[in-house]
């Protein structure tokens, strides 16, 4: 699954051990997930919504592109 | 001369430190139990092994050990393992559970592909003995493999 985390972190100027601290989660654990090895659970998604202060289908992206309406 | 943003940088630019948190406590006093545990009941195993300390690896030895070392150790193996994997699964990371379960099916995996077939070929004298502790060993390594393939790759 595709996200924005790498650009929202470079945004912010933190590096991965930072987000991770911030996270709670270990600095691999953010780096997998940058770079696509590995996709989050639930909660951690919502931590990492909450904490970059978006809705979670802004940060990821699973490449579904329907409607609600089809 | 162009010099790089990252060379001009002092030490004392750099973020300060953070405290570990309560998790990462715990998960390195579990992983630390585990080291402590182990390191000590091998050494304690390769001392107390009957054909003496400094002849081969004890751990795949079969020759016999003392009573006293047997049930000293199978109760510490036991206390020991279950604190350090209480504390080491309330503490790892969503990351880490996913590594540590694939690397736990690879394992079994490991097992249930060699030991039944270690056994049948045994059966028809096509090979020696199964040995536990090679089993038990060769599914260990398998198990560090794919937990540190998933964990740092």
């Amino acid at each position: 699954m595709n996200n924005k985390l790498k650009v929202l972190r470079a945004m912010r100027n933190w590096s991965q051990a930072e987000l991770a601290d911030r996270l709670d989660v270990s600095r691999q654990a953010v780096n997998a997930i940058e770079t696509g090895k590995y996709d989050p659970s639930l909660p951690l998604a919502f931590k990492l919504a909450r904490l970059f202060d978006m809705p979670i289908e802004e940060i990821f992206d699973d490449g579904f592109e329907g409607s609600d309406n089809e | 001369m162009m010099v790089s943003k990252e060379a001009t940088m002092s030490d004392a630019s750099k973020p300060a430190k953070r405290p570990m948190s309560p998790r990462r406590k715990r998960y390195w006093t579990a992983l630390g139990i585990a080291g402590a545990f182990g390191g000590v009941l091998g050494a304690w195993m390769q001392m107390a092994q009957s054909d003496g300390p400094a002849i081969g690896l004890a751990l795949l030895s079969n020759s016999a050990l003392p009573v006293n070392f047997a049930i000293g150790s199978s109760i510490a193996w036991v206390v020991g393992m279950t604190i350090s994997l209480i504390l080491y699964h309330r503490s790892v990371d969503d990351h880490e559970e996913r590594a540590y379960l694939w690397a736990g099916t690879a394992a079994w995996y490991t097992l249930t592909l060699a030991a039944p077939t270690w056994w049948v070929l045994h059966r028809a004298s096509l090979a020696p003995a199964p040995d536990v502790m090679l089993l038990f060993l060769g599914a260990l390594a398998v198990n560090a493999a794919v937990w540190l393939w998933l964990k740092y790759r």
